[in-house]
């Protein structure tokens, strides 16, 4: 199984590379053929129009199209990203500080998306046929109706505002420091050096956020779970299953789930991959200092070098994250096991 | 099927009962009361903490907080000594400054001319790394040839030809001291990651995009801030910014929408400000098209009911502008005004044979969602020239994409557009919208440059500023400008908090104190 994984993460990776360089030669070349200037936001009064050519010539925005294509991507290979026109800034430091926040934030939308998605399939799945099926087939329609960013706003205006349940700005609340910086993610900085009062104050200020993006997670998993585990239960084996007389729920959790669930971690694997999409405009909501903040900022200032980093950031996450769903694809399909050591 | 038995409900009631202990309980965010510190909900983070980097107006309060700048403004936006004390040309490119002996650094070193001059002179030559770019303060000092250290408390700057404004760019964007032994000690990297400035607030905490936590500074020149810690929120959506007032995770909101700031100020206990500052925002317009008779761009400017405007989108607060400059500062002529009047519009349009009927087609530009209702504002201007006989087409564009339309002199007839200046010099209104050597300016007509170019060096005050009296209005009068309104800034606060109203909007809470 090892060794099936690590041939299977090496074929993805393989595959990864001509698809980062064909994103990030869109990305480029949609960036610079947008009639905007990036250079003249920038200048301060006093500049003149030497000083602008002078600028350009600095950024390199001057050259062909293709030539300044060459010399980004011969940065990239030595691990630099280059300079940001707005902030100042390396714009590996940039990633390197927002990086964590959105992972922290897009693993726990996952896992509640996932969890909720599951426990909500399993319940449409044992309340089939009943008024409790009806009403969580309705939810999931309202769920998936609106659209990310509008529950956003609506959980901040009904948990945070009207019930004043949860925090929603940021990450940690007034008057609660940041723990000394170990590996840069908030929370693990927080159990590594025992700041149990940030770890719970970040834990609340992941909630909204990470609900608004499980929200577009969990119904699509209900959904495709309950009509999996539906087929499922027609089967053979389980049939048999009965007349041995295992009972229902050992049924559903042993033989059935585990072959219902494969489309569903199909999906999953999709979802997870737009749902780094949804961190835009949620973490601006939010106030969540993450990547997806960071490319607002830089999209407003039209900040090429940052926009052209993010979205290759958000490539390679979305490789990753496909990759992963593979791995636990395999780990949970035996057939494909199987035709993966022949 | 599963029923709600007792197990269940107690199941269900311990999992509600966990998630009301992790939540925050209401009193508890009442922060301001409790503890004595401010919470602002604050619109915009920093690019970076040098302060000389950037000339970005939106930010100035924020690096104001913790940077001092050598001279400051009153409420009213007039000058007022601040690190300096006393300045005086002694000749028209030769300027005395005298400095405040009792200024000391966050990390205890005191603040001497040395300072000021690294600041101002020796960090805007630095050599610019490959693919870097100079400070900002290099554009703007660049007739600086140099500082002259007399003494800890005395220095005299010298300039390559005069440059009237310094004076008002001592206090504008960029011009901050920062200490000179401790950057070069520490280096750039370290300076921008824990900032040391001599300003009202130390910086304790600096989360990118999300907040910054300060803490008053005990030794201030200014003294001690009333208010002994802030955080600054920084929530760039509107709406969460609201939420965060309401929910009271904030006692200070700023920039609200207009609506949401009429809203919050009915409820019992909240006061909502709204002010019109110094930033003004004005019609950018061309020559080109439908706009190449000086009629058509006067007629344009007589159907514009401004006051209209303000009413339906600023609540009233929008101030109508003549000219380009806000009302009150010195570049601004007291007894000019140009008519909204529809029959001159209609007759202007009437000589050139247009009408309701036969309308002058023009192409309009505006941001959507750059500034407070510029969109809206762009729509009913559309409804205005349609009624007397322009028919705009208006396309909605980005910031940038206006930066590239005026570099390279493709901008349509009119674009809306805003403009800062919130130390209220005329050389920052017309000197650069005006200017058709300045690379800001839209309209390029040999007509105003010898009006506005002299002025930029012009030593006697009273010369100058009439000087731009006269072009602003001329301006206005020919055609070259169409002014709209000056910017309104929306403030939502508690009545526990009393704040200080800049004219500027500057946003400063080591003004602001609680009610005891």
């Amino acid at each position: 199984m090892a060794f099936l994984t690590l041939q299977l993460l090496f074929r993805r990776l393989v595959l990864a590379i001509p698809i980062l360089l064909c994103v990030s030669a869109l990305v480029f070349a949609i960036l610079r053929l947008l009639p905007a200037d990036p250079v003249g936001m920038s200048l301060p009064p006093g500049a003149t129009a030497a000083d602008y050519e002078k600028l350009k010539q600095a950024f390199g925005l001057d050259r062909p199209l293709f030539e300044q294509y060459l010399i980004w991507l011969g940065k990239l290979l030595s691990g630099d990203l280059g300079g940001s026109i707005f902030f100042r800034r390396p714009v590996n430091e940039l990633i390197a500080r927002a990086l964590p926040a959105t992972l922290e934030l897009v693993s726990a939308g996952f896992a509640l998306g996932v969890i909720i998605g599951g426990a909500g399939g399993l319940a449409m799945f044992a309340m089939r046929g009943g008024a409790g099926e009806h009403a969580l087939d309705g939810a999931t329609t309202i769920m998936m109706a609106i659209p990310e960013f509008l529950w956003a706003i609506l959980l901040i205006l009904f948990v945070g505002v009207s019930l004043q349940l949860l925090p929603f700005i940021g990450r940690l609340g007034p008057g609660i420091q940041l723990p000394p910086p170990v590996t840069g993610f908030l929370l693990v900085d927080s159990v590594l050096t025992g700041r149990w009062d940030s770890l719970r104050s970040a834990l609340l200020h992941l909630i909204l956020p990470a609900t608004a993006l499980a929200i577009g997670l969990a119904p699509l998993v209900m959904r495709v779970l309950r009509s999996s585990l539906l087929e499922t239960v027609q089967d053979d084996y389980i049939t048999q299953a009965r007349l041995r007389g295992v009972s229902e729920r050992r049924i559903l959790l042993r033989h059935a789930l585990p072959n219902a669930a494969l489309p569903a971690i199909s999906l999953i694997g999709v979802q997870g991959g737009f749902m780094f999409g949804g961190t835009v405009l949620v973490e601006m909501i939010f106030a969540y200092p993450g990547i997806g903040n960071l490319m607002v900022d830089a999209v407003r200032n039209h900040d090429l070098p940052v926009i052209q980093a993010v979205a290759l950031v958000y490539c390679v996450l979305v490789l990753g994250i496909n990759a992963v769903v593979d791995v636990a694809y395999m780990a949970v399909n035996p057939r494909l096991r199987l035709a993966g050591s022949r | 099927m599963t029923t709600i038995d007792r197990r269940n409900l107690i199941k269900l009631g311990a999992g509600a009962g966990a998630l009301m202990a992790l939540g925050v309980p209401r009193d508890v965010l009442a922060q301001a009361a409790a503890q004595g510190q401010l919470t602002l909900a604050f619109p915009a983070d920093l690019p970076t903490w040098d302060p000389n980097a950037r000339t970005l107006a939106a930010v100035q309060s924020l690096y104001k907080l913790v940077f001092d700048q050598p001279l400051t403004q009153n409420p009213d936006v007039s000058i007022k000594p601040a690190l300096i004390t006393k300045w005086a040309f002694d000749n028209p490119t030769t300027l005395s400054l005298e400095f405040r002996p009792d200024v000391v650094f966050h990390d205890g070193t005191p603040m001497t001319a040395a300072d000021f001059r690294f600041s101002f002179f020796e960090r805007a030559k630095l050599p610019v790394p490959e693919g870097g770019r100079r400070l900002d303060t290099a554009f703007i000092w660049r007739k600086v040839t140099d500082i002259e250290v007399q003494s800890p408390t005395k220095a005299v700057m010298r300039f390559s030809e005069p440059m009237p404004s310094a004076i008002a760019w001592l206090a504008f964007l960029c011009s901050f001291v920062v200490p000179k032994a401790y950057v070069e000690r520490v280096g750039l990297a370290e300076f921008t990651a824990r900032p040391v400035g001599s300003g009202p607030y130390k910086l304790v905490e600096y989360q990118q995009g999300a907040r910054i936590v300060l803490e008053a500074n005990d030794r201030y020149w200014g003294g001690k801030p009333a208010i002994p810690k802030v955080t600054i929120e920084i929530v760039r959506d509107p709406t969460a910014r609201v939420a965060a007032f309401e929910s009271r995770r904030a006692d200070v909101a700023i920039d609200v929408p207009i609506r949401e700031a009429q809203r919050l100020g009915t409820q019992p206990g909240v006061t909502a400000r709204l002010d019109p500052i110094a930033d003004i925002m004005l019609l950018q317009i061309t020559r080109n098209g439908g706009f190449a008779d000086d009629r058509a761009r006067l007629a344009a400017h007589h159907a514009i009911d401004k006051v209209a405007i303000s009413r339906a989108l600023f609540g009233g607060a929008a101030t109508p502008i003549s000219v380009p400059a806000a009302k009150g500062t010195p570049g601004y002529p007291a007894d000019f005004e140009f008519q909204f009047s529809t029959e001159r519009a209609q007759a202007l349009l009437r000589e050139l044979g247009h009408s309701a009927q036969n309308p002058l087609t023009i192409k309009f530009a505006s941001s959507n969602g750059a500034f407070p209702n510029d969109f809206e504002m762009a729509r009913a201007i559309v409804q205005m020239w349609r009624r007397v006989g322009i028919n705009a087409d208006l396309e909605p564009i980005e910031l940038s994409v206006y930066q590239e339309r005026l570099r390279a002199g493709t901008l349509p007839e009119a674009t809306l557009f805003s403009w800062g200046n919130a130390v209220g010099d005329p050389e920052m209104y017309g000197g650069y919208l005006l200017d058709p050597k300045s690379i800001f300016s839209a309209f390029k007509t040999d007509e105003l440059a010898p009006r506005i170019q002299p002025l930029l060096t012009e030593t006697d005050e009273a010369k100058r500023i009439q000087g731009y009296r006269d072009a602003h209005r001329f301006a206005a009068e020919r055609g070259f400008t169409i002014p709209l309104l000056q910017t309104v800034k929306t403030i939502v606060h508690r009545n526990e908090v009393t704040i200080t109203k800049y004219d500027n909007g500057w946003v400063l809470p080591n003004t602001y104190s609680f009610k005891s």
